[in-house]
Parts: C-alpha cells; sequence; structure tokens
C-alpha cells in the first residue's frame, strides 16, 4: 500500500509556537478539574483581568477564549447549537454564544442529575465541562455585547451568581489635547478605571474571605510586563524581508499573553518565540515559502481557519505580516506597567483595546503599522457577529487607499461561526488586490 | 508565432469568449447562456468565437480565463479575476471611465479606476445574490414573466413602491405578497429595480463616487436597471455595445500583453516599418493601460432627472 505522502505547507510556521498549543491545553484541564479541586471560579470577558484573580487562587475562565479553543478543535457545534435551542439568535456575537452554549449545557446537566438521573458529561462534551461559575466580572472595553452577555450568563445561572462590573469608559479622544496614551480624558480615564479595579480587589477578597495576595499580583505582572516586552521585541523584528513570522504566528501566541497562567514559563515562552524569530532573520528565513506581497490583516480572528487562512495567504506568495488583533491588544504596552504599583498600568492597558478608541486614534494608530511593516495591502476581514471590530473598517480601508495608496480587500467570516465564511469569495477579493498590487507595480517599474 | 489570443469569461450564468488578433482588434465574441458554470455553455462559447473568427484552438497563442469558473479550464494558460478584467474591458470600451458598475449572474462590483486605468478600490456584494442577475431571475420567475421583458415593463411603473428585502427568497416572498394586494407586474418591478439601485449605490459609497461610469456584465441589458442605478447616482453612465463581454475582452487584453511581452522581437520584425502599429505596441505593456485597439460601440444613457420623491426613498435606502 502506497504511504500517503502530506504535500510539504507553504506556510513556514514558527516551530517555538506548538509549546502554546501544549500549555493550552495543560491550562484547560486545570479548568476542568478546579472544582473538584475545590477552587472558586470566575467567569469574566474582554479585559485580562485574569492576573488578578490567579493570584487569589481563584481559576479563571475567559469566554471569548474557551468559545476560540472549542472553534480552533472544530468542536463548537453542539455548544451553539445548545444556545440556539435556548433562544439565542445566531446574529449574537458567536463567541457569546459559543459561552452560553456551555452555560446552558452545565445547567442542563445539573438539573438532569438533581432529577436523580445521573447525566455526568461526557469527557470529549466540552461545552458541558466548562464548571459553573462562582462570580461573574464583567470588564468590557466597547463591545456592546459584553455587559449582555454576563446578564445572560447570570440569568441561565438562576441569578444566583454575584456579579461585579468595571465600567471601561470609550475613548472619545475629541479634545484639544486628546491622543493615544495623552491628554486630560486619558489621565481621568486611567484613574477613573484604576479606582473600580481596586474596588474589585475587594469584591475579590470577599468571596475568598482572605486579604488580597499584592505581592503575588506585583510578582505576577513583572512576568506579564517582560513577556511583553520579548513578545513585540519579535513582532518589530517582522520588518524584515522577509518577514520572519506571520500574523497567523501571533494569534497562536495570543493564549500565553492573554489568558495562560502567569509565571516564568510565559517569559521562557517569548524568549524562545524571540530567539527564533531572531534565528530566522540573521537566516534569511520567512513565514512563507516566497513572499511576493506584505499584507496587514484587520479584524478579529476567524478561529475555525487559522491554519486554512495561514496556508491560503501562504500559498499566494502573501506574508500577512502584522494586524490590528495582534499588534494593537494583549498587554501591547508594557512600559505603562509598574509591577511594584501594577493597577493603573493594567487599567491603562484594558483602556486601549482596539475597539475602545476614536476612529481617529484608532485609524491612525494601524496606519503607522502599515508604514512600519511597510505592507502592499490590507486584507480585511469583517466579523460577521462582531460589531465592534468591524464598525470602522470602511473607514480604515479608504484611509489606506488615501493615506498610503495601497488596495484593500474585505471578506466576511466569523469570530466562531464557520457557517459565515465563504472560501470562493475569499479568493476572489483577495486575488483580485494582489492583482491590482501586481499592476501597480508594472507601472511603477 | 500565433496570431490570436483568446479572453473567456466563465461565469455563473453565461460563457462569453472574444479572440482578438495581436493588434487588439476584436476578431469574434460569442456569448453563450447554459446554465451555471456550464462546461458545455463554455465549449459553446468557445467554438462559437473560434468559428466566427474562422480559425481553431492551434492559432491563438495566449488563452486567458476570468469568472467563477476560470480554474477549471485546461485550455487557459492563466486566469485573472473578474474584477481585473471587467476593469481592463471596462476601460478599452471607455477609455476615460473612473468607476465600473458590473453587475452579473451572481456578484455585483463597483471598481474605481485611477487615472492610469488601473484597479484603485473595489467593493463586492457580499452575503448573497442581493442585487445581481440571479435576483432577477428568481423574480422574473416568480412573475411568470420572461427575463428579457422585465426591464421594460418596469419602465412602465406608475406608482413607486418599496422591496426592502434584497435576498432574493425573502424578495420573492415580498413580491408575492404585493402582487396579492393588486399591484401591477409594472409597479412591482420598478420597485425591484429600485432595490437593485439602492444596493448598488451601497457598494459605490464604499469606493467613492466619480465619473465617467461605465456599466458592465448582463444587467446593463436591462433599460430599467440602468435608468434606476443612474437616477441614483445622478449621472449618465455608459454603457457599452456589448457589456457582457466587458469581462471577457479584459482577459483577451491581459493575453494579449502576456503574449507580446513574451513574443516582443517576433512581433517588432512582423510590424518592421509600420511605425504606427509600433506606438501602439508600446502602450499595450500594462493591465488597465488605456492604449488599446478594442472596438467598443459605446452609448450614454440619456439622463432622466431623479424626482423629489424618489430621491427621498432612494436616500432612506441608503
Amino acid at each position: 500500500m502506497n504511504a500517503i505522502v502530506k504535500p510539504e505547507p507553504y506556510a513556514n510556521k514558527l516551530k517555538s509556537t506548538r509549546i502554546a498549543g501544549k500549555m493550552v491545553n495543560e491550562y484547560w484541564e486545570m479548568v476542568w478539574r478546579a472544582k473538584e479541586e475545590g477552587k472558586l471560579i470566575c467567569w469574566y470577558e474582554g479585559s485580562a483581568i485574569n492576573p488578578f484573580l490567579e493570584a487569589a487562587d481563584i481559576c479563571w475562565v475567559h469566554g471569548e477564549a474557551y468559545s476560540a479553543m472549542l472553534a480552533a478543535r472544530h468542536q463548537e457545534g453542539p455548544a451553539q447549537a445548545a444556545a440556539e435551542a435556548r433562544g439565542y439568535m445566531k446574529e449574537l456575537c458567536s463567541y457569546a454564544r459559543t459561552h452560553l452554549g456551555c452555560a446552558v449545557s452545565n445547567q442542563r446537566n445539573r438539573n438532569d442529575t438533581d432529577t436523580g438521573v445521573s447525566n455526568a458529561p461526557d469527557d470529549n462534551d466540552l461545552a458541558s465541562k466548562l464548571p459553573a461559575p462562582d462570580m461573574i466580572i464583567s470588564a468590557y472595553a466597547y463591545c456592546s455585547t459584553g455587559q449582555q452577555w454576563d446578564e445572560m450568563t447570570s440569568r441561565l445561572f438562576g441569578k444566583k451568581i454575584p456579579i461585579f462590573n468595571v465600567s471601561i469608559p470609550w475613548i472619545w479622544g475629541a479634545k484639544k489635547d486628546s491622543g493615544y496614551l495623552k491628554g486630560r480624558e486619558w489621565n481621568e480615564t486611567s484613574a477613573y478605571v484604576a479606582r473600580q479595579l481596586n474596588d474589585m480587589v475587594k469584591f475579590i477578597e470577599e468571596r475568598t474571605g482572605k486579604p488580597y495576595p499584592w505581592d503575588r499580583l506585583r510578582e505576577m505582572m513583572g512576568y506579564v510586563k517582560r513577556a511583553s516586552e520579548l513578545r513585540l521585541e519579535a513582532m518589530d523584528m517582522c520588518i524584515a524581508t522577509p518577514a520572519p513570522a506571520s500574523f497567523f504566528d501571533w494569534v497562536v501566541s495570543i493564549a500565553p499573553i492573554n489568558n495562560l497562567p502567569v509565571g516564568p514559563q510565559i517569559v521562557d515562552y517569548f524568549q524562545t518565540v524571540r530567539d527564533e524569530v531572531a534565528a530566522r532573520v540573521a537566516a534569511g528565513e520567512g513565514a512563507i515559502r516566497k513572499e511576493r506581497y506584505r499584507l496587514f490583516f484587520d479584524g478579529i480572528m476567524n478561529w475555525t481557519k487559522v491554519g486554512w487562512l495561514a496556508e491560503k495567504f501562504a500559498k499566494y506568495d502573501a506574508a500577512v505580516i502584522a494586524g490590528r488583533y495582534t499588534h494593537m491588544a494583549f498587554w501591547q504596552e508594557p512600559k505603562l506597567i509598574n509591577p511594584q504599583d501594577p493597577v493603573l498600568g493594567m487599567a491603562q492597558n484594558y483602556l486601549i483595546c482596539p475597539n475602545n478608541h476614536s476612529a481617529p486614534i484608532l485609524i491612525d494608530l494601524i496606519m503607522d503599522l502599515c508604514s512600519k511593516y511597510e505592507v502592499d495591502g490590507m486584507v480585511i476581514h469583517a466579523s460577521r457577529t462582531c460589531r465592534a471590530f468591524t464598525n470602522p473598517q470602511f473607514m480604515i480601508a479608504e484611509a489606506a487607499t488615501k493615506r498610503l495608496g495601497i488596495p484593500t480587500s474585505m471578506f466576511e467570516g466569523d469570530v466562531t461561526d464557520d457557517t459565515f465564511y465563504k472560501d470562493e469569495l475569499v479568493n476572489s477579493r483577495v486575488e483580485a488586490m494582489l492583482e491590482a498590487i501586481d499592476a501597480r507595480r508594472l507601472v511603477m517599474a | 508565432m500565433k496570431h490570436f489570443v483568446m479572453g473567456i469569461d466563465f461565469g455563473s450564468t453565461t460563457a462569453k469568449t472574444v479572440i482578438l488578433d495581436l493588434q487588439g482588434k476584436v476578431v469574434a465574441s460569442n456569448v453563450a447562456h447554459m446554465g451555471a458554470v456550464s462546461g458545455e455553455g463554455v465549449k459553446s462559447s468557445i467554438d462559437g468565437a473560434l468559428e466566427e473568427a474562422g480559425i481553431t484552438q492551434a492559432d491563438v497563442g495566449r488563452t486567458v480565463s476570468t469568472g467563477y469558473g476560470r480554474r477549471m479550464l485546461d485550455i487557459a494558460d492563466k486566469n485573472y479575476t473578474e474584477i481585473t478584467c471587467h476593469a481592463r474591458g471596462a476601460v478599452a470600451m471607455v477609455p476615460d471611465a473612473r468607476l465600473v458598475i458590473d453587475i452579473g449572474g451572481q456578484d455585483s462590483k463597483v471598481i474605481a479606476v485611477d487615472a492610469n486605468g488601473l484597479v484603485a478600490q473595489f467593493a463586492m456584494n457580499d452575503r448573497c445574490a442581493a442585487g445581481t442577475g440571479k435576483f432577477l431571475e428568481v423574480l422574473a420567475r416568480a412573475m411568470q414573466i420572461e427575463l428579457q421583458d422585465m426591464g421594460g415593463i418596469a419602465l412602465e411603473a406608475k406608482e413607486e413602491l418599496k422591496i426592502s428585502s434584497m435576498c432574493a427568497t425573502f424578495a420573492e416572498t415580498e413580491v408575492i405578497s404585493l402582487l396579492a394586494e393588486g399591484n401591477t407586474k409594472p409597479n412591482v418591478l420598478g420597485a425591484v429595480h429600485a432595490a437593485i439601485a439602492n444596493r448598488t449605490m451601497g457598494l459605490v459609497g464604499r469606493v467613492g463616487k466619480k465619473g465617467p461610469v461605465v456599466m458592465t456584465g448582463g444587467v446593463a441589458k436591462n433599460p430599467a436597471a440602468v435608468h434606476h442605478i443612474q437616477k441614483a447616482l445622478g449621472m449618465p453612465i455608459f454603457l457599452p455595445k456589448a457589456p457582457q463581454t466587458a469581462g471577457a475582452l479584459g482577459a483577451a487584453l491581459l493575453a494579449l500583453d502576456d503574449y507580446r511581452a513574451e513574443n516582443k522581437d517576433e512581433i517588432a520584425l512582423a510590424l518592421d516599418g509600420r511605425l504606427d502599429l509600433q506606438m501602439d505596441e508600446a502602450q499595450h505593456c500594462v493591465p488597465g493601460c488605456k492604449g488599446v485597439l478594442a472596438e467598443a460601440e459605446v452609448a450614454a444613457v440619456p439622463m432622466v432627472p431623479a424626482t423629489g420623491s424618489s430621491w427621498k426613498r432612494l436616500q432612506s435606502h441608503i
């Protein structure tokens, strides 16, 4: 019998990011065991408040991360079906819908058990396996669904779960002195969020019945700061031609900076990634077989299609180098973090979620990234159920064309609902943009 | 060296073929209607064009394909997207064009073309067949009229109705409901075409309104669609004589560029002493270049001023 020969991939993924997969698996195993180990569990969405929770020995469950994990494993279907059956419509944020489906599944099992019928979740049923929360912290920047999602979760659990709300104001950027990380509005909103985070710590103390371990948080934020610096250093090296790593490598590296346990292991992870990227630059090794185009990716990730899209663009000889999602989020301003007094810097990093800026600031930041990485074009993923990310995309496209003279191409998909993605439409749009780039090059030659 | 090049637009509902000689003159053009991405349809179109030109496939030096079925054609040496080909074809037909509106069987596109005739920006229908030829086909069937008669009947509309859904399936329900309420076919069809215009204006808004505007694709042959889009745009639309073949013409011109570049020396030898042709030749070098000899009769459709009420209705959709 002939052995099946797997074709050599066009995408030359970073080898070091494989460690992230193992770290992610170990983390979720820990979450699934948490109830048995007698840990308190907190569900939260949006902002990376996990260090506050982890420091207090509370098991943290980031809603988007769980939904993304299910989608990446192509196991999002049962959770989404459960949510839809419960009445949550398809147009609702699919992160929320998937996560709410987990809550529905969890409650269904509990209720069945209450009637005396044993219905413990199958070990492979990842929707039902997610342990129920003991508390909810709502700390979402900009997203209009965030608080509703938390409220719906609360209802699904019979409104018995205590909730703490952190209000993260929108950065209007309308004053004369406004700008990125500056101005009176910035200072006031930073202080406002920091005050709430201190109140959140009191809420955590009430739940645990113990004084808050500030020293542990300080130590953890030292690791976060260093990991973030290394991550940004590695990203910066991608100004090289060919680019040594792709947007998709940075997508795979989101979990270690955003929601995995904090400790020396995340520093080690990003040190390894940084070293591999540096070695590639020295060797002239690219993230794809042959780099003919350099692209910027505007849009949240389509988690069911990470490998698929990485390979698709690589086949087009298109190196997708940077993106709003990866380069403008996830502790992206480590200089603001003072590990000895971390709360203000944490508040500020929550505030600069890329959805939370007014359009002029957001667009300037994106144009700067496009210039820095010398991209030839911009591919825009309009996520059908994420209004927060898609709202400014036509304006971003217009700015790219007018300010930088680069073509853009938009395709529709979704964060975790595969049914919104249409492959042939993506092909036509991306190919048309690349053809436009080729034509321009011919004229310039 | 061969003396002809071919462009094939293997579309979702029709197949189109254009054959050019090496000076860029159209020697044959064929449109075949044979169903969705039909192998028989494209064969019929290619055979028809070859017969018209009086040549065989062996006489064709380069073939470029476009359209949804562009990758399915073994005889094609290269393939390009409809965006590139329609822009190229439209600019060949209307050399000063800055905006190309192409409404085909399954998608509608608005392409902004820069001063060099290159694609500057484009927008396409995103979620479904909203506002495309397929949309009109479904509604023609629902109203039991022939597709080619739709435009003429729609222009007889006396009353302005509103179709809000652009989903072909739900619009069909809406149309049946309007007919059941006693509305006339012309009035309902007028609303259908106005809805297409509204949808198209959404795409125009994304790439920016600028003129001259040229309309290509099968729907450009529908006078009501052209009328309503023109009214919504507030500027004249230039209509090539054969709007359906713009994509195939663009593909043929790309084939010509490619073949000429590859056979530069032989062509120069063949054109020795023909300075006029050599100058033309020099211009055929980049996609979108305006120096093409492709023949295209173009007519600007007379402008009909938008009425106050229709403007308000259109603006309420935009």
